[in-house]
């Protein structure tokens, strides 16, 4: 299938942004830089091009269904949406540090779905439950809200390496602390919207709109770890290094709302095929 | 102000109350991940002591989530919120309402000097030129005569967001409101109907006894379709529904496209081979004609000249990979009789030559003088429909867009106030602008830069 081949180029082309990150960092030439974002563009650009091949391609095998349907596709769009959102903010605040730490995430997210033996990228017809108009809203709104959770989890890193000697590329804590918040807000938002669609979803599909499936349980740990780190910014003033614990803290319960309960047993376990 | 010295007031006003109980709900909710819950709890339950297991059932650590700690968690969140908002209240309204012209002096002290220009013009020409710069953008515009000969005038945007985390807040009581309601007076059950089948009433989800629905519910056929990968693709089940011997719908009813019928929701929720299945069995007596009977299991028919009566025992899909068989039992003068009857029973002889007469449990010809012989198993489905009413549901909904409207009035947009000072300087005008924002510094950072990129642009074309 032409749209894996693609899709493991595009793996490639990840990691090699992330090595010319680093020897933007290193070499401090903007020559390395240019090239780190023409090369992150250019796998943005075949990335797109390998999920709208995969589309097609269910249509031709007569399956047709967005590609957002298994564990495969999953990390897949949640690698595109991470690099979207990254290319969104190296535009806007015209520094290049943050590639080094969210490059190589969307490396291993391409890599895990390309390489670890469990997980099939065959288009796979839809089940029964999974046809339904809010898969894809429900999908592409969570997932966006993962990336937004990442992107701030990345920056809570570079919060916590910025004064070692290496990484003196690294903006300053003001500038981190707002990219931080304002991944957090997107994050929130996004994943507001995700567990509503989900809930709508739930609601046609297992009759009842909350179920304390694990996942769901999940969605609402991590978006309540959220609404604490805002609630405690807005009201309490939290900033920087507070916030930054808080984001790392989120994005570990966006890990598990993702991969940890498909070890609990529960309604969303489809996704372990 | 009495009110915050009412301590019952002041510990609900408290934001670290909202930051307690929401990190409360985090534990309780991961704990109801971890200890399996509601029936999944069964078998986890016998694996522990008897007195641990009966405690923590008291303390209802295998229902959390329906457990009274989390009533009382959304109970207390609930007043919480009611109190912080009812607190906020008036300080909001202020700001909200407020005549933004008074004690703005403040304002403009210590401002960074690009906030702070210097030109050629009068007070009065400058002061119109730049109220029509902020009437372009900004609402209220005002007026002011500050000290000495200073005008004032100011201008806001966004004063509404200032409601939007009461939205947001409204929607939470709304969302607990309405999933009290759901625990209270709703249900959630599940029967299963046989093809041809009626129902009536349900079992109601975790052994809570049944409940008898307003109307009757018919099956009248179910389907599996699967893809060619042996996956399933549609769950299909004709229904009708009857009352009073009426229909009053009829229709299918599939995965994801639930029927709701008198505030009632029926959905497809499993499906299973129904034991009676039919079998069309032939028989003949001594070489003569072969006549074919339909017969569910346990069901039974005389065999011509009252030689006898045969019973169908079993009635198996696959027996011992061998293909379709019932097992018959055959009762006559001479005593009883049971075998099996194979659909395949001509390839069952080819592939074990001698078969029959080793196991003559599996001789369709046991009962002489008679051949039977198994025609085919007609499949026969029942439906698994979950049937349950939720009165909270559309609070919920409702709770869900107010929810959105609130939080992008929240983060995207905040309430912005600009002032700008006009005032004699010696021979010049002095301009000072002072801005204040609810939130998001930055927003208002670049307002301001545009600002006075405009005011600059307005000053050079003036002075040419």
């Amino acid at each position: 299938m032409t749209n894996t081949m693609l899709l493991s180029w595009v793996t490639f082309l990840y990691f090699g942004a992330f090595v010319f990150y680093l020897f933007h960092l290193v070499f401090g030439k903007e020559f390395w830089g240019k090239a780190a974002f023409y090369t992150v563009l250019g796998g943005l650009g075949a990335h797109s091009l390998g999920l709208l091949l995969r589309w097609q391609e269910s249509y031709t095998l007569g399956i047709g269904h967005a590609p957002l349907s298994n564990f495969y596709e999953s990390l897949i769009f949640f690698a595109w949406a991470l690099v979207l959102l990254y290319v969104i903010v190296e535009w806007r605040i015209k520094n290049r540090s943050l590639g080094v730490f969210v490059l190589p995430l969307a490396f291993l997210l391409m890599a895990f779905a390309s390489l670890a033996p469990n997980v099939s990228d065959r288009i796979q017809p839809l089940v029964p439950a999974l046809q339904s108009n809010w898969l894809t809203s429900h999908v592409v709104t969570c997932f966006m809200g993962y990336a937004a959770f990442t992107v701030a989890f990345a920056i809570g890193i570079m919060y916590f390496l910025r004064n070692i000697p290496l990484f003196g590329f690294i903006p300053e804590a003001d500038v981190l602390d707002e990219l931080i918040y304002q991944n957090a807000v997107l994050g929130f938002v996004f994943l507001t919207l995700g567990i509503m669609t989900g809930s709508v979803w739930a609601h046609y599909a297992w009759g009842s709109y909350w179920s304390w499936d694990p996942k769901e349980t999940w969605s609402l740990i991590t978006w309540l770890i959220y609404a604490v780190m805002l609630h405690v910014r807005y009201v309490r003033g939290w900033k920087g290094k507070r916030m930054a614990v808080l984001a790392i803290i989120g994005f570990a319960a966006v890990l598990f709302t993702y991969l940890g309960v498909n070890y609990l047993p529960g309604l969303h376990s489809y996704l372990q095929s | 102000m009495t009110k915050q010295k009412n301590p019952f007031w002041s510990f609900f006003a408290s934001v670290y109350l909202t930051i307690t109980l929401l990190v409360f709900t985090v534990v309780l909710s991961i704990v109801g991940t971890f200890i399996p819950q509601q029936e999944a709890a069964r078998g986890f339950v016998q694996g522990i002591p008897p007195g641990l297991a009966s405690f923590l059932q008291t303390m209802q650590v295998f229902d959390l989530f329906h457990s009274v700690w989390f009533f009382l968690l959304m109970l207390l969140l609930s007043l919480n919120l009611i109190v912080c908002s009812l607190n906020r209240w008036p300080l909001t309204w202020k700001q909200f309402r407020g005549a933004p012209l008074s004690g703005e002096e403040e304002l403009f002290r210590g401002l960074s000097p690009e906030r702070i220009f210097l030109c050629g013009e009068d007070v009065g020409t400058m002061t119109g030129r730049l109220e029509g710069l902020l009437n372009r953008k900004y609402r209220r515009i005002g007026k002011t005569q500050g000290k000495e000969d200073a005008v004032i005038i100011y201008g806001e945007k966004g004063r509404y967001s200032r409601f939007a985390v009461y939205v947001v807040h409204l929607s939470v009581q709304l969302l607990i409101l309405g999933a009290l309601m759901g625990a209270f007076w709703g249900w959630e059950g599940y029967v299963n109907i046989g093809e041809g089948e009626t129902a009536d009433a349900i079992d109601l989800k975790g052994g809570k006894g049944t409940k008898a629905l307003p109307f009757t519910i018919r099956c009248d056929k179910f389907k599996v379709e699967l893809y060619a990968n042996g996956a399933p693709k549609t769950y299909r089940s004709d229904l009708t529904f009857l009352k009073a011997g009426k229909t009053i719908y009829q229709g299918p009813l599939l995965v994801n496209h639930p029927v709701s019928l008198e505030g009632v929701q029926v959905y497809q929720a499993s499906y299973g081979s129904s034991p009676n299945g039919r079998a069309s069995l032939a028989f003949s007596r001594g070489g003569q004609e072969e006549k074919i009977i339909k017969v569910g299991p346990e069901e039974s028919f005389s065999l011509p000249e009252k030689e006898g009566t045969v019973q169908i025992v079993r009635l198996e899909e696959n027996l011992m990979q061998m293909g379709p068989a019932v097992k018959i039992l055959v009762r006559s003068g001479q005593g009883e009789v049971s075998f099996w009857v194979f659909q395949h029973i001509d390839k069952i002889r080819e592939m074990n030559p001698g078969v029959t007469e080793q196991v003559p449990m599996f001789n369709p010809a046991l009962f002489k003088p008679y051949l039977f012989a198994l025609k085919g198993i007609e499949e026969s489905y029942y439906t698994g429909l979950q049937v349950s009413r939720d009165p909270g549901a559309p609070l919920v909904a409702a709770s869900a867009v107010l929810m959105i409207m609130g939080l992008i009035g929240t983060f995207f947009s905040s309430h912005r106030r600009i002032w700008i000072k006009i005032q004699t300087a010696g021979e010049k005008t002095k301009i000072s602008i002072a801005a204040r924002t609810n939130k998001h510094p930055v927003v208002l950072d670049r307002e301001v830069r545009q600002l006075t990129e405009q005011i600059n642009i307005s000053l050079e074309k003036g002075s040419t």
